[in-house]
């Protein structure tokens, strides 16, 4: 089943072309990766699944079915809620860790405390960060190391329960072990939430995608399941990228 | 040569920097100095008396008036001040209108403050017909202060973290909701001290009032429309008339007293709102 469908997309910053003519489908709860050298427009594709495009001066032309609705006929609060998407830097807010969590439920209107506790918990314990923090809620999410942000960042975008998250090379600026453990958190969440990652890391997303697209010079190339993408390559440009970088 | 020319300029910076420390001090010592004498419980408790007025008693009204002028300037400047700032920075889309409404702060600055005075005294006083009064000479002075509390705000919304902006929009929130929960907290501390100093700048300021609502005596303002002493009236007045050195010099060292305090009260409450963050 899909969630969210491009229908001739295009994106602009300015009078610059940024994606030209793209169709696609995504699949419902797998994880979809997109990979592509830089400038590709990878980024922008990311940021224009919910709307984000605009907040940075972009521009888009065509559809984004999201259930079958455009998104661009949809508020962009809503979109935004339901589309989650967190970027390459971590950026905590400069508040308590647990304020940045309830930050977004609190405008959604619960005032609970138990209630905005029990969210929470819960997100960072799926983020895998509770057990590193759960005696330290109130100190400054400012002072956690660069990989405990990144992974308090996913928690936060995961406060507002949406369908979709989107991660823009989520990992960039990780070390091995905290990539590692944003993989297996990524692993574990598939089967509720659709995922759609950024990365320039090709072993990244062969190990942790369900489905490979490959973007060139704003085009989708070749768009394919991930062990077959990675195995027989349709289109001589998607193999001479996996090779080159390979070799 | 290149030694000689970078110890002539250690030279020029240190001079630089003992010129202004030492004026500064100057003026405050010598100030205090000859203030000191003046300076009684009663002098600052009690009401202007004698003949010529001012020349025995106190200033207790213009202390009081000079207050409420700070606090009415602040509270009407402010105001228009971080909305000006709120519209420029997030709201704005248009670039001719952001520099359309740059250019009008930036007159509204060169303004001089004599002329102030006189625009509020044709528009409030006379016009709208509010009298000399504490609310024309507060508006006034707010209308002073108005661009060097914008111009400082704005600077601060600009340096505020995009990326944060984005995460919190990327939630789904609205603008009005970051702002008031994400960058007017974070915000607080540079806009108290910006309103701070430029309240100090208006209670200091006699220009503007003197037509607008300043007298040479009154009773605490009992309303708005009553007219109100100040500080640096009653200054002018005491020296120009040659009514008291003594007293000009005691009124002097309030004036500078309280604005020390001011900055004083303004840097700690912003220190504890650092710390309390942390």
């Amino acid at each position: 089943m899909n969630v969210l469908q491009l229908k001739s997309f295009y994106a602009y910053y300015g009078e610059k072309k940024i994606i030209n003519d793209m169709d696609m489908k995504i699949e419902k709860n797998k994880i979809t990766a997109i990979i592509g050298p830089s400038g590709c427009g990878k980024s922008t594709f990311l940021l224009s699944l919910n709307r984000m495009l605009e907040e940075s001066g972009g521009r888009a032309a065509g559809n984004i079915l999201f259930n079958g609705k455009d998104i661009y006929s949809m508020p962009k609060e809503e979109i935004r809620k339901r589309i989650g998407i967190v970027f390459q830097k971590p950026a905590p807010f400069p508040f308590s860790i647990y304020k940045n969590l309830t930050y977004a439920p609190v405008y959604y209107g619960i005032r609970d405390k138990s209630r905005l506790r029990e969210i929470a918990i819960d997100k960072l314990k799926i983020s895998g960060l509770y057990d590193e923090v759960k005696d330290e809620l109130g100190m400054s999410a400012l002072k956690l190391s660069g990989g405990q942000q990144q992974r308090l960042c996913i928690a936060r975008a995961l406060t507002v329960e949406p369908e979709v998250l989107l991660l823009d090379e989520p990992c960039s600026a990780l070390d091995v072990k905290n990539t590692a453990n944003i993989e297996k958190m990524l692993r574990n969440l598939a089967g509720d939430y659709t995922i759609v990652i950024v990365t320039h890391n090709l072993y990244q997303a062969k190990r942790i995608s369900d489905y490979t697209a490959f973007m060139l010079d704003g085009e989708l190339i070749e768009y394919d399941e991930t062990a077959r993408m990675f195995s027989s390559p349709q289109n001589r440009r998607t193999r001479e990228y996996i090779e080159g970088i390979y070799g | 040569m290149k030694k000689i020319s970078s110890i002539f300029f250690n030279a020029w910076i240190l001079f630089s920097g003992l010129l202004a420390l030492l004026s500064a001090s100057f003026i405050f010592i010598y100030i205090l100095k000859n203030g000191f004498k003046a300076m009684t419980w009663e002098f600052i408790l009690s009401n202007p008396a004698g003949i010529p007025l001012g020349s025995e008693g106190g200033i207790l009204p213009a202390i009081i008036g000079s207050l409420l002028l700070m606090l009415i300037s602040c509270v009407f400047a402010s105001i228009l001040a971080i909305s000006t700032a709120v519209y420029i920075v997030f709201y704005c889309k248009s670039k001719r209108m952001e520099s359309l409404a740059h250019v009008v702060i930036q007159c509204m600055a060169g303004v001089p403050s004599i002329i102030l005075g006189l625009f509020g005294y044709t528009f409030m006083v006379a016009n709208l017909k509010m009298g000399r009064s504490l609310i024309s000479a507060g508006l006034t002075l707010g209308i002073m202060i108005f661009p060097f509390i914008q111009v400082r705000v704005e600077k601060t919304f600009r340096e505020f973290s995009s990326s944060m902006l984005l995460s919190s929009y990327a939630l789904g929130t609205t603008k009005l909701y970051t702002l008031l929960r994400l960058v007017l907290p974070q915000s607080i501390r540079d806009i108290v001290s910006a309103v701070t100093l430029a309240g100090g700048f208006a209670m200091g300021a006699a220009a503007p009032i003197i037509l607008t609502g300043a007298v040479i005596f009154a009773p605490i303002p009992k309303s708005l429309s009553s007219p109100v002493m100040a500080l640096p009236f009653h200054l002018y007045i005491l020296t120009g008339e040659g009514i008291s050195i003594e007293k000009s010099y005691g009124t002097a060292l309030v004036l500078i007293l309280l604005l020390f305090i001011i900055n004083l009260v303004s840097i700690s409450l912003t220190f504890w709102r650092k710390e309390a963050t942390k």
